[in-house]
């Protein structure tokens, strides 16, 4: 190394000793510059998600908030729809996608996994979610809202109103707040019945009106108010007597959850008794409607008023009416892949040629099992074993008025979550609401099912002999396996105790 | 509080007082000089490579080079003493006296000790230290101990190497990873993951962003290099952790990349050839799925393990070159591999391009780069819970039914249609300034990105007909981001003499940006279809997340006599996801390391029996932030129906801050025997506080979880490793190694809420390890000696009467290496685990199919008359496996050839290696633990078993699930 090289080293040592602290300060000067800086603010960050503020500067928040309702209103219908359809005898549970304990309603404690979700099944969740959603919009959002108009607070109470009803029917009791004191299911059609009232109030004429007049006389049915009931069964009839008011699903967003586990999973966990076989699957699309108010069951209402009141001969005429117009509704014919297989892979009843009879008591009667694998006819509103003029002319005494009058509810209003009240079966409060509410005892009567003692114990309603009529026929062990008896009719021991069954005589 | 303003302030404070405590360096009159040499094993004379060499007092050092040789440049003349270190090896020290531009030559032997105390650790001390100085334990594995580990991934190398470390595969799909978890399970909802950096930089560690095929997830582990690694740094959380703040609760793991080595360019080119053979020990096969199938024609009784199953073929390609001037090096490496996998449609391709650049800019100055860039392209068959997944389907007896076929090949073919896709492109790239103007003062800045893009594709074409979709098309696109900043410096004074001064101060932070969108497009009119476009349902989502996590630190260590070290540090740190009413949290640590041995009175007495002792005690802590906007009430909103529906999601928590862990350890290092033997001994506490549980909202509310700082959760371990050098012969050495870690896991404050199942049958209450078993089980109500009732209720084991969890709670292992006149180095590791006890839900499933992989009890009524056998959901317990094992994980052969064989070679230096990985498992003869009579070996216990995406993963539930394969590899490596 030269002299003048070696120099110029050292000149650029000494240069370099010297200008760290130059940039530094200039680097620090620039970081407290940018304090003031939000862009380059590393720590910011945005919540992609609505937040109340959000909300509170909506132009239209009460309007913004009525598609919640009514997806809301959805969830709500098919979940009850799904676990009233179960626990009760329409359908028996096989196979492993649900809890096994919704076959028995005995077994039907607050921790059943089917029950005690905030999922699609979630009965007990999702009526507290639509009743909550609706205080929110109705309490919270509308009295500072000067765009609210009657239509969306009719519509909001009409949803409340359904969700207090349907609680009202199914559940023993459920608080209705944050802390709550559990309303017990007569405090909570009340409530229904305000609400409704409230809707009709706010908007007393036009489609909407029919439906809450039709939701009033089923929940003044099941406060045991025959005269109110009758009222608006015939105010509604006197509107539109073919009245349908069905909940349309759609793919991919909220789906009909039945229609899952009747037709879409391979294992095909709902699966009815053999007497309703040939109703199922009422839903074979994953947008299929469940209907929510008809006018068969405002006859059948106008029916059990008149049994109520002791004229089985007027009664019987409503029957024949719901029966009339139930046969007057459509139906299609759909591909069923449905095996019919039990839990322990035994095949349950699945030929046309099978007979069945509702009990060892009953006639056997052919026509209600239809063939599968294959093509069967869909009963996509209502479908009846029954016959208008049968009624009307072969029913003779009380007691088979009375039977016919709950089979025809259990036929025409089947899977669309009426069966379990019409047995008089309460579920108990979820595992997280009691839990969760600090006034809510682990004893409170509401944390067990309720269940009338004429129902059978360890899920016997849904049992029928032979249980697996092909096994045995196949072993040629009997001879006589085309003939299906179910264990117990349900139907005959509600009108064997009629009076402490309907209704509008129980409470 | 504004957040930004203060770490910001906080960040220039300490810039400031960095370059402002930078002292001018003493003036160099003289022309430098040069110190070469080479550092070698002193029994062996072997080579050590990536040793560090630095001329003490001075700021001047090097790295050795795969021959042990190092040069180090502008060393001032005069005398100075030269220190070399390196894992596992005493410390080496030299002085040299150098003329003005001069060269001296150092010959380094390096005695190899059993207890690792001279080696140097920078993660988790703000600067780098000796081990000795360290109160709490930091694993470290060196590039000797994995470079010929035959693994794919980074959490395989870890596994039966770190003491506490549990490690579980999850299958023989590639794109996987394992789950690693140090210390037992500190949180009930976050992943136990540990936190991996790269050169200083954070990188991305999820697992499962994407989707579940049937609860086997992708691993974001999968596409961290393996090659190239010089050093691997682990702190287990605890004090060791306590300077990364609120993200460091589940540990720390740095990767340190391979630097360039100065000189002429050195070629290092490896092949690998290799085959995957599949685990058959827990199939069952066709001839025990469908016996009614027997007597056709053309059935196999072992179709999955003829026709299902198949031997992988696996290539590996590598080729890399390191070399450079006084001023730069650089090390540039590029790799090929692909590998065929053990299932059909089970394949993988990963590049990967790296790279790292070293300037010296000043003699007080360097800029370190680098980066990589990895593609990784697999494929997948459906798993586990699926009821798509073909070896499920196939060994429960399903595999018929769901696909409509009549024999096993023409329903393989259906089940064989979907076709399930990952790309992933992940760039990583890391930036170190390091500023070192006096021997009193050092410092450095970092600044790092690690980009990862997947997507993940699932076709089912129309003529899959298991799941009824009428095809069906699924893509998930994530973007992640992560950006770095470290910055600190480390006031040394004194630095010599009975009392010694270490001052650190440091910021450090980073930023998140974790963006994903799927959709599903369902319903195609005709086969070939498979676009979104071309379905007849298209939905679409999206998710965001972004997380700032900040911190400031300082931390004090004070040396007296070079033997008794003191430290206490605090981070203070703050988070974006915190609530509004959490400020700054605060982190503090304190230990204390006292080298015992080093006393004067302990050589001629003690010293006679143990050579080298260090005694340590250390507390810190640590956290766990929330998940971003976890904080925040929000509504969400679906589309239903042509309309956009809102409803409740999360409640809101202003209070939401970080999970605490606070963890004491006492330990020791010792060297015995010589110091052929090493023993390193921790205990450890570990207590969580704050503990973040999902709790239930009431239902009247209408509201779902919000997250709530309720739990207390506890751990408490030891934590053995043993070395041991039984013969140390220049022509033979022949080391033994074994770990042993135990935890005990215990919730110990639920805060009031109920307790609740985090997987089926796997429930967190107070006073039980988490996620224990509880399920329900068979009882004897009547007191007749027969089972008639069920119960629900915690599962104890019928011998022992402890309660059952699906992790273990002891793990190890065993490992020796040999080696033969300096060429031949052999060596094995097997590691094992005890403890878990694991759902087997392959034999649940079978039940459905009247398959009876095991006998369930049969059940009784009040008068003692049998009525059935108990249904798996009321006998759940007896789907229980033992999950013990021992697995025979690796066997390497390397053999070095010796360069007269070489001879004219255009070659410096050649290797073969031939190694093995999951060589033999070991698990007990009769795995249920519950029925009397079984078939052995239904699972394999080391599965981690069903996962769900993101969160913690206790484990403890299998379905049918194919154990990672043999592998067997044959690799070349030459040097020009």
């Amino acid at each position: 190394m030269d002299a003048s090289t070696m120099k110029e080293t050292a000149m650029n040592r000494q240069q370099s000793r010297r200008t760290p602290r130059a940039p530094a300060v200039i680097a620090g000067a620039l970081l407290l510059a940018l304090a003031g800086c939000e862009w380059a603010d590393p720590t910011r960050v945005q919540n992609p998600q609505t937040t109340p503020e959000d909300i509170a500067a909506a132009r239209n928040p009460t309007a913004a908030m009525l598609p919640g309702l009514r997806a809301q209103f959805a969830r709500a219908i098919r979940a009850t729809v799904m676990i009233t359809e179960i626990v009760s005898d329409n359908y028996s549970n096989q196979r492993t996608g649900l809890s096994t304990e919704l076959n028995d309603p005995y077994d039907m404690i607050p921790d059943v996994t089917t029950y005690n979700t905030i999922g699609a099944t979630g009965l007990y969740w999702n009526l507290q979610e639509l009743r909550a959603l609706s205080d929110f919009t109705i309490d919270t959002i509308a009295p500072g809202d000067a765009t609210a108009t009657d239509e969306g607070l009719a519509e909001a109470h009409y949803y409340r109103g359904m969700a207090y009803l349907m609680q009202g029917e199914n559940v023993a009791a459920a608080p209705a707040e944050r802390d709550g004191e559990p309303l017990s299911h007569t405090e909570l059609l009340r409530r229904g019945v305000a609400d409704l009232e409230a809707s009709l109030g706010r908007l007393p004429g036009g489609d909407f009106a029919i439906r809450a007049r039709a939701a009033l006389a089923r929940a003044h049915r099941a406060l045991g108010e025959a005269g109110q009931a009758a009222s608006y069964a015939s105010e509604v009839l006197g509107a539109d007597p073919t009245l349908v008011f069905s909940q349309p699903y759609s793919t991919g967003e909220l789906e009909n959850t039945p229609w899952i586990y009747l037709v879409s999973r391979a294992l095909k966990e709902m699966q009815p008794l053999p007497r309703l076989d040939f109703l199922d699957p009422k839903y074979h699309s994953r947008e299929s409607p469940i209907p929510v108010a008809k006018a068969e069951e405002m006859h059948l209402i106008l029916a059990e008023v008149a049994l109520a009141g002791g004229s089985w001969q007027e009664a019987r005429g409503h029957i024949a009416d719901a029966v009339a117009l139930a046969r007057t509704r459509p139906t299609t014919t759909f591909n069923d892949d449905d095996a019919r297989v039990n839990r322990d892979l035994s095949i349950r009843p699945r030929d046309d040629d099978m007979l069945v009879r509702a009990d060892a008591d009953s006639p056997f009667r052919a026509g209600l099992v239809q063939s599968r694998p294959g093509p069967v006819t869909v009963y996509t509103i209502s479908g009846t074993s029954l016959n208008a003029d049968s009624v009307r002319t072969q029913l003779t005494t009380q007691m088979e008025v009375r039977h016919a009058f709950w089979l025809a509810r259990q036929e025409i209003l089947f899977l669309e979550g009426r069966r379990m009240h019409d047995l008089g079966i309460r579920l108990p409060m979820s595992r997280r609401e009691i839990d969760a509410g600090p006034h809510i005892s682990r004893d409170h009567p509401a944390a067990q099912p309720f269940v009338p003692d004429y129902v059978p114990t360890a899920g016997r309603m849904n049992n029928f002999s032979p249980d697996s009529p092909y096994t045995r026929r196949e072993l040629g062990e009997d001879p006589f396996t085309f003939e299906i008896t179910i264990e117990v009719d349900m139907n005959r021991r509600l009108a064997e105790h009629f009076d402490r069954a309907s209704p509008l005589l129980r409470n | 509080v504004k957040p930004f303003r203060s770490l910001l302030a906080g960040a220039t404070v300490v810039a400031l007082i960095l370059v402002s405590l930078g002292a001018p360096p003493a003036e160099a009159q003289q022309e430098p000089g040069v110190v070469t040499g080479t550092v070698v094993d002193a029994t062996t004379g072997e080579p050590l490579r990536g040793a560090q060499v630095v001329v003490r007092g001075t700021q001047r050092g090097a790295l050795t080079d795969g021959d042990g040789a190092f040069r180090i440049t502008g060393v001032p003349a005069g005398a100075h003493n030269v220190d070399v270190t390196t894992i596992g090896y005493a410390r080496g020290t030299q002085a040299v006296t150098l003329a003005a531009g001069g060269t001296a030559e150092l010959a380094f032997q390096l005695r190899q000790t059993a207890v690792d105390v001279a080696g140097v650790v920078v993660t988790g001390t703000g600067t780098a230290v000796e081990r000795r100085e360290l109160s709490a334990d930091v694993g470290v594995l060196s590039s000797r101990q994995i470079e010929e580990a035959p693994v794919t991934d980074i959490s395989q190398l870890l596994q039966g190497r770190v003491s506490g470390a549990t490690v579980r595969a999850q299958s023989a799909q590639p794109g996987q990873a394992s789950n690693i978890n140090f210390r037992g399970i500190s949180s009930v909802f976050a992943s136990q993951t540990p936190v991996i950096y790269v050169d200083g930089v954070r990188v991305d560690n999820s697992s499962g962003r994407g989707f579940d095929i049937g609860g086997e997830v992708t691993s974001s582990l999968a596409d961290i290099l393996t090659t190239d690694i010089e050093r691997i740094e682990i702190t287990k959380g605890g004090a060791a952790s306590t300077l990364y703040g609120s993200e460091a609760a589940a540990g720390v793991i740095q990767i340190f990349t391979r630097r360039g080595i100065a000189g002429a360019p050195r070629i290092t080119a490896r092949m690998e050839q290799g085959l995957d053979v599949p685990e058959t020990k827990f199939i069952q096969d066709a001839g025990f799925a469908y016996p009614f199938l027997e007597d056709e024609p053309d059935f196999n009784p072992n179709f999955v393990r003829d026709e299902f199953l198949r031997t992988g073929h696996f290539q590996n390609y590598y080729l890399g070159v390191t070399g450079g001037t006084e001023a730069a090096t650089y090390n540039v490496s590029g790799r090929m591999q692909h590998s065929e996998g053990v299932q059909p449609k089970n394949d993988g391709t990963l590049f990967t391009l790296r790279g790292a650049m070293d300037a010296n800019v000043r003699d007080d100055l360097s800029l370190d780069f680098s980066g990589s860039y990895t593609r990784n392209n697999f494929n997948r068959l459906f798993s586990g819970v699926a009821i798509s997944d073909p070896l499920t389907a196939l060994e429960v007896g399903d595999i018929l039914f769901f696909s409509g076929q009549s024999n096993l090949r023409d329903a393989l073919d259906v089940y064989l249609l979907p076709e399930i896709g990952e790309a992933v492109n992940r760039i990583t790239f890391s930036s170190t300034a390091n500023y070192t103007p006096s021997p009193l003062f050092t410092s450095r800045a970092t600044v790092g990105v690690d980009f990862r893009a997947n997507e993940q594709r699932i076709l089912e074409p129309i003529d899959f007909v298991v799941t009824g979709d009428e095809g069906r098309v699924d893509r998930f696109n994530r973007d992640f981001s992560s950006v770095t900043l470290d910055l600190a410096g480390t006031f040394r004074y004194p630095r010599e003499g009975p009392v010694t001064s270490r001052f650190t101060i440091g910021a450090q932070g980073f930023r998140e940006d974790d963006s994903a969108m799927w959709g599903t497009g369902r319903g195609y009119s005709l086969p070939g279809f498979g676009h979104f476009g071309t379905a007849a349902d298209i939905t679409a989502n999206e998710s965001t997340s972004q997380i700032f996590n900040g911190g400031i630190y300082l931390l004090e260590n004070l040396g007296l006599w070079d033997r008794l070290f003191l430290e206490a540090g605090v981070r203070f740190d703050w988070n974006s996801a915190f609530g509004e009413t959490v400020g700054f949290e605060t982190y503090p640590k304190a230990g204390l390391a006292y080298n015992i041995s080093d006393e004067d009175f302990w050589q001629p007495t003690i010293g006679r029996f143990v050579d080298v002792l260090k005694l340590r005690a250390a507390y810190g802590a640590t956290g766990t932030f929330p998940p971003a906007f976890e904080r925040d009430a929000t509504l969400v909103a679906s589309p239903f129906r042509g309309e956009s529906a809102p409803r409740f999601d999360n409640p809101g928590n202003p209070d939401l801050r970080p999970e605490r862990v606070a963890t004491l350890e006492l330990g020791f290092d010792a060297g015995i025997l010589d110091d052929r033997v090493g023993l390193t001994f921790t205990w450890y506490d570990a207590t969580t506080t704050d503990a973040l549980f999902f709790v239930p909202e009431q239902p009247a509310t209408g509201l779902t979880t919000q997250m709530r700082n309720i739990g207390e959760i506890n751990n408490r371990g030891v934590e053995l490793g043993v070395n041991a050098n039984l013969v140390r012969t220049p022509r033979v050495t022949w080391n033994v190694n074994a770990t042993y870690n135990a935890v005990r896991n215990e919730v110990t404050d639920m805060g009031g809420q109920e307790a609740f199942n985090i997987d089926a049958g796997r429930r967190v209450d107070e006073g039980m390890p988490v996620g224990a078993y509880y399920m329900n089980h068979p009882l004897d109500t009547t007191g007749d000696g027969l089972l008639d009732g069920i119960a629900l209720d915690w599962i104890r084991h019928p011998d022992t009467d402890e309660i059952l969890i699906p992790f273990p709670d002891r793990t190890g292992s065993i490992g020796t290496d040999v080696t033969l006149f300096r060429n031949l180095r052999l060596s094995a590791l097997g590691d094992w685990s005890r403890g878990a006890s694991i759902i087997d839900y392959g034999t649940a499933w079978a039940t459905f199919n009247a398959l009876d992989r095991i006998d369930f009890p049969t059940r009784h009524d009040a008068d003692g008359e049998p009525l059935r056998t108990y249904s798996y959901t009321e006998a759940f317990n007896y789907l229980l496996m033992d999950g013990n094992f021992f697995k025979l994980r690796e066997l390497s052969a390397r053999y070095g050839v010796p360069a007269n064989l070489i001879g004219r070679l255009p070659v410096e230096r050649a290797s073969v290696y031939l190694t093995a990985r999951n060589v033999a498992i070991f698990t007990p003869s009769h795995q249920p633990i519950f029925a009397d009579e079984a078939r052995p070996n239904l699972i394999d216990p080391e599965l981690v078993g069903v996962s769900s995406p993101g969160q913690l993963q206790v484990g403890g539930a299998q379905s049918i699930t194919l154990s990672p394969p043999r592998q067997f590899r044959l690799g070349i490596e030459v040097g020009f």
